[in-house]
């Protein structure tokens, strides 16, 4: 949430042309940011024959992964996990959110630390977390064995909504910032106004408060939909081979298929999701969480 | 107020949700058998002291190493960078702008699969590993430092800098002895997120890796396929609180909170 007025309107402007002081970061991202994006880019329209890239161009990597039902299973998996992490964390991003911006309690810095605390630790250690829950002989099966819930062990993964709730569990902390980001522009008074005309606290939250942060909502929406989109450890860890995700497939291409043009273009599909969702973010106004 | 109540009750879930997977992980590796009990059954240190063998440590020091180095050079990079998009207007700033965030909007898997074809194309292939890793952390690294550089530059009043100057102060002088002090903890802040953001990386990390070069992230990743192993959930812990123990003593020495959240009491 370092906002991103950051970067944003600069204070005054004064002659010599910086160029200077940009140079060095400049070709850093020039060398190892621009150019291998624009060598996959390439990558992509290139045929690739024997693992071998031939100087040939083609549009048939695109028209591989179009018409396969393996790939065109693994996207649409890819969105309906980035749609349901999305709807999961705003679901129980926003009630945090809104506890963290209006409560009194004077613990509330120690809350809003543990809140985003789990930013500190890896997307694999917290899947980890999740595999110790619900493997086949995970925490989540003794328990269940244990209150004779269930007679027989089931297999809670792999499988696809495992991997939505450990990506809602990793993404949640991104959602809650930016959600807070927009509770806190919200005047309070607005609140105390509706309530002295008459409004009830749950009529003031749904027709005051809620319609005010529906651009926060948007935004934490989008950010948790399009990091979910890109995760490569969660999917890895909680699903298999029956649940390939755009992310795992790429890794599959480049390490162990080896066909890179494929995996470009696979690539390059994600980027473009990727950019259309931030764009949508944009519109509605979002800001992106900065840790 | 029962509204109220409910959220309470509501926002307990919520924590219990994000913090529970965490303190299984930890229960669990204290447990004296070789399965996931929990409540764990017994207490023994024996997976903690398999975590300390060198299979663990080994790379556990690596991405030390590499987030260490990655938050000292994306900091030097981010300095004069946002230095220059916070104080100037040029010809050209909103491409800077665009490609300064640009590795925060693109995913860092193609990043990284990007950096891998980079570098065995132009014949680097043997400085895949620690370099190409270095390489690849500062990238994604710097729009988070910058960012942090940049905000508090702009929460510095413009005016501190033309008192100096009136006072005679030279350029260089300037900047050493007034702007410096002022924005050290936006910069040791965008340093630290660096770390932090290095150090728990997987998705770049994984295509840059080679045997015996790789972080803590990728060997627990790939250590996963075995299955279930309680040196994995003390590792695990291990990883978690290098990064907390930083952040806690950073932010008594210089505070931190200002720039994750806040920055509306700042303005």
């Amino acid at each position: 949430m370092a906002g991103d007025h950051g970067l944003n309107g600069p204070r005054f402007a004064r002659a010599p042309v910086p160029w200077l002081l940009v140079a060095a970061p400049m070709a850093v991202l020039l060398v190892f940011f621009a150019l291998p994006n624009a060598l996959l880019l390439s990558t992509s329209f290139l045929r690739s024959e024997a693992q071998q890239l031939t100087d040939e161009l083609t549009l048939e990597n695109y028209g591989f992964l179009f018409s396969r039902s393996l790939y065109i299973g693994a996207f649409i998996r890819t969105f309906a996990v980035g749609v349901a992490v999305g709807l999961f964390d705003v679901l129980l991003g926003y009630p945090l959110a809104y506890f963290l911006v209006r409560t009194k309690s004077r613990f509330k810095g120690l809350l809003i630390a543990l809140a985003l605390a789990p930013l500190l630790a890896s997307v694999v250690v917290r899947t980890y977390g999740w595999y110790i829950i619900l493997n086949r002989f995970g925490v989540a099966n003794d328990l269940l064995l244990g209150l004779g819930l269930i007679e027989e062990r089931i297999a809670f993964m792999p499988s696809t909504p495992a991997i939505v709730v450990g990506l809602a569990h990793a993404l949640l902390p991104y959602t809650v910032l930016t959600i807070m980001g927009s509770l806190n522009g919200i005047n309070p008074n607005l609140e105390l106004a509706a309530m002295s005309l008459g409004a009830s606290r749950t009529r003031t939250f749904f027709h005051v408060v809620l319609p005010l942060c529906l651009p926060g909502i948007a935004g934490g929406f989008i950010l948790s939909f399009s990091i979910a989109i890109s995760a490569y450890a969660t999917p890895a860890i909680l699903g298999g081979p029956a649940t390939q995700v755009m992310a795992t497939a790429i890794y599959g291409f480049m390490t162990q298929l080896l066909d890179w043009s494929i995996g470009a273009a696979l690539a390059m599909i994600l980027i473009v999701c990727s950019l259309l969702l931030l764009y949508a973010a944009a519109r509605f106004g979002a800001r992106q969480a900065a840790l | 107020m029962t509204a109220w109540g409910g959220l309470r009750a509501v926002v307990a879930c919520v924590y219990l949700f994000m913090l529970g997977p965490i303190l299984i992980t930890a229960a669990v590796s204290f447990n004296e058998s070789n399965r996931s009990q929990f409540p764990p059954r017994g207490f023994s240190l024996q997976w903690w002291q398999r975590a300390l063998a060198p299979e663990w440590i080994d790379p556990l020091v690596f991405s030390f190493k590499l987030a260490s180095l990655t938050a000292v050079i994306s900091t030097l990079l981010a300095l004069p960078l946002a230095f220059a998009l916070a104080r100037y207007r040029f010809k050209g700033r909103e491409a800077v702008v665009a490609l300064t965030l640009g590795p925060l909007m693109l995913p860092a898997l193609v990043t990284g699969v990007g950096l891998l074809q980079l570098f065995q194309y132009v014949g680097w292939r043997d400085y895949i590993g620690f370099t190409a890793l270095l390489v690849g952390h500062v990238v994604i690294c710097l729009p988070f430092a910058v960012r942090t550089v940049a905000i508090s530059l702009h929460t510095l009043p413009a005016n501190v800098e033309l008192a100096a100057a009136s006072l005679g102060a030279s350029r260089w002088r300037t900047l050493w002895h007034v702007v410096f002090p002022l924005i050290k903890s936006g910069v040791v802040a965008g340093a630290v997120f660096a770390f932090v953001h290095s150090f728990t990386d997987v998705n770049l990390s994984l295509f840059l890796v080679r045997p015996g070069e790789q972080p803590i992230t990728v060997k627990i990743l790939g250590f996963l396929e075995y299955g279930f192993a309680p040196t994995l959930a003390a590792v695990s812990v291990i990883t978690l609180i290098l990064p907390l123990v930083l952040v806690a003593i950073v932010e008594k020495l210089s505070g931190l909170g200002d720039f994750i959240y806040g920055e509306h009491k700042r303005v």
